[in-house]
């Protein structure tokens, strides 16, 4: 187990900078998910944790240890790919258990590390196969049970789920966090999926264009989005975004730019009154209320079963409501909804950043 | 039989595969026996010679050139061969292809690693001059090499020869090594460099057994290529380091042409090969890297 400090890392490739200046804490026996959309940089910084990428400018340290020009077998990590990356031509057994080869570890003890690692992972049947006759699922654990079998400092992530089909992913999930649980290994874990990085990790943090957005637990990050780019990736439908002017008189209040309403708010900052900005509301916090005054023009409902997705349009700007009782519209309907102002935040109209 | 009859009992013959007079078999299978009978009349044009040439080394001496259909075969011009030089000329040939196979692979499998795996600059251009010395016609290098080997008295021997077909050989490993390396996913050595290997140990351990039955299949091609040469050991050996093909034409002499050994020669010298033929078959067929991956 060990800490991960990372300081003002940067990187090109060529002329084209892909990490701008990331610095990133990772605390001892922490699970950590960095997300973001493809191209932000999390698959590089991953790799340049694990010494497979050169670090360009910056620090990268392990337990300390400052590791920038250390290569990767001598960092005592563990990572899983997302195609796995098991060797064909070694058993199940040979696959789990060749680091510790390569260690030089007493043959008796890595028979009773593998024998150990594949229980766990429900693996001790499958240890003379290859991996070529294994199930996806099969060969994800092998994968995994490779990078525990070692016991290192630092388990490396790259979007290991990504290749399997949902109901698996879901289950995979449930069991890498209780294998977290367990170990309390410091854990990086690269995933573009929000719902992965939520349901695991301690903690988030989420990247765009090689900058680092906003980093803190997940709840946190769900609450109070730093900027209108993590409001829009954290959650799922994502914040419904309205374009409009703050008014102060007396109380705080909305007014949406295609007209309709204003929509009271909690709490502006100060000297906002007649200033642009863009309203975000979770599309799960909007309530279905005949005494409000905003009303939802409906286009699409699509309903779950166990919620209600109604998609439409409130005063001209798209908007997404999702409820928990079952909404019986028809795609022209209007709907009224209350936005209750405690549940809304504030961005610029600008640069996107949260004001209030 | 009626045509009524014949009728009734047309699907029976059918399915038992007997074909009645008028049921003709299905067009799918009329095209196939044409097909079969077109491969059959190519196979027997391609092995004609081979076919004679061996019938001629089984032949008795006095009659090799006879044209009887049915004779008594012997094995004295084989054991004539064993007499003479010959057996001499097959180990020199022997030793020849496999010192130069060993050797082009030595060279050439990590020179290959490194052009497919290492970015740098003028990659393209190295990867094309190593090519480029398979272009040169051998008869534009075979003066410069004659006077050089003088020099340093390489001539007429097993080293100097095996080093000559080296030269030619590097470049077929160099070539057919980049394709099977590139085949190989670069994420597995970058798993086993972090599971402890350094580069050299992830490729010895990992790639390069992954690698095997191209390898296996280049090492065969190589043997082969310098099996087969004729030009550089004709000018290149004189009497201690002759190989197989140039022993054959000292059969053609004045006196007369030794048939019977010539045959005998010709069809051990291709033994080799076509073993080793069957053998690159097995190997290019087999697919090592299924499943290591996610697909």
């Amino acid at each position: 187990m060990a800490s991960v400090t990372i300081r003002d890392l940067r990187k090109s490739y060529g002329s084209t900078p892909v990490l701008h200046g990331v610095s990133i804490d990772i605390a001892d026996g922490e699970f950590v998910a960095l997300v973001g959309p493809s191209g932000c940089g999390k698959s590089t910084l991953l790799r340049m944790i694990a010494g497979l990428e050169e670090a360009g400018e910056g620090e990268i340290r392990i337990g300390g240890r400052l590791v920038n020009d250390v290569p990767p077998k001598d960092r005592d990590i563990a990572m899983v790919f997302q195609n796995y990356a098991l060797y064909p031509h070694m058993t199940v057994a040979r696959n789990l258990g060749f680091a510790l080869t390569l260690k030089g570890v007493d043959r008796v003890e890595i028979a009773a590390r593998v024998a150990r690692a594949a229980e766990v992972l429900g693996l001790s049947a499958l240890l003379d196969r290859r991996p070529g006759q294994l199930s996806g699922g099969q060969r994800q654990r092998v994968a995994m049970g490779r990078a525990i079998v070692r016991n290192p400092l630092l388990f490396l992530f790259d979007e290991p789920l990504s290749n399997l089909d949902a109901k698996l992913r879901v289950q995979m999930r449930a069991e890498i966090k209780a294998l977290h649980q367990r170990l309390r290994t410091s854990a990086i874990y690269v995933t573009h999926d929000q719902i992965e990085a939520m349901t695991m990790a301690d903690r988030i943090v989420v990247m765009r264009d090689g900058r680092v957005e906003q980093a803190g637990a997940p709840l946190d990050l769900y609450d109070r989005p730093a900027n209108r780019f993590v409001a829009g990736f954290i959650g799922s439908p994502a914040m419904n975004f309205l374009s409009g002017r703050i008014a102060v008189n007396g109380g705080a209040s909305f007014h949406l730019d295609g007209g309709g309403p204003s929509l009271p708010l909690a709490a502006v900052p100060p000297g906002a009154h007649g200033r642009p900005a863009v309203l975000g509301l979770r599309p799960e916090h909007a309530l279905i209320d005949p005494e409000a005054e905003a009303a939802l023009e409906v286009t699409v409902v699509e309903p779950t079963g166990s919620e209600t997705q109604v998609v439409g349009q409130l005063a001209g700007q798209p908007f997404v409501g999702v409820f928990r009782e079952r909404v019986a519209a028809r795609p022209g309907d209007v709907l009224p909804l209350r936005l209750p102002p405690a549940a809304a935040h504030l961005f610029d109209a600008g640069d996107g950043q949260r004001l209030v | 039989m009626t045509d009524a009859t014949r009728a009734a009992a047309a699907p029976l013959l059918a399915r038992i595969g007997a074909w009645p007079g008028r049921v003709r078999p299905p067009r799918w299978r009329r095209h196939r026996i044409g097909l079969h009978a077109a491969a059959l009349a190519l196979l027997l044009a391609v092995l004609f010679p081979f076919g004679w040439m061996v019938q001629m080394a089984l032949r008795p001496p006095g009659e090799v050139l006879d044209g009887a259909l049915l004779f008594q075969p012997t094995l004295e011009n084989f054991a004539a061969l064993w007499q003479g030089h010959f057996p001499k000329s097959f180990l020199n040939s022997v030793l020849v292809s496999s010192l130069s196979t060993a050797a082009s692979l030595a060279l050439g499998v990590p020179a290959a690693y490194v052009l497919t795996r290492w970015r740098f600059r003028g990659r393209g251009r190295v990867a094309l001059w190593i090519l480029a010395t398979r272009m040169a016609p051998p008869i534009a290098l075979t003066i410069p090499f004659f006077l050089a080997y003088r020099w340093v008295g390489l001539q007429d021997s097993v080293v100097g020869l095996a080093l000559i077909h080296m030269t030619f050989n590097i470049s077929i490993v160099v070539w057919f090594m980049q394709t099977f390396f590139a085949a190989i996913p670069r994420s597995l050595e970058e798993a086993a460099w972090i599971d402890g290997c350094g580069v050299w140990q992830a490729f010895r351990r990992v790639t390069l057994p992954l690698a095997a039955p191209g390898l296996a299949a280049t090492a065969v091609f190589c043997f082969i290529f310098s099996w087969n040469d004729f030009f550089f050991a004709l000018i290149l050996t004189r009497t201690s380091a002759v190989t197989a093909p140039v022993a054959i034409t000292n059969f053609l002499q004045y006196e007369g042409w030794e048939w019977g050994k010539i045959a005998a020669a010709g069809t051990l010298v291709m033994l080799p090969v076509l073993a080793f033929t069957l053998l690159v078959r097995k190997y290019l067929v087999r697919g090592l890297t299924a499943g290591g991956l996610k697909d």
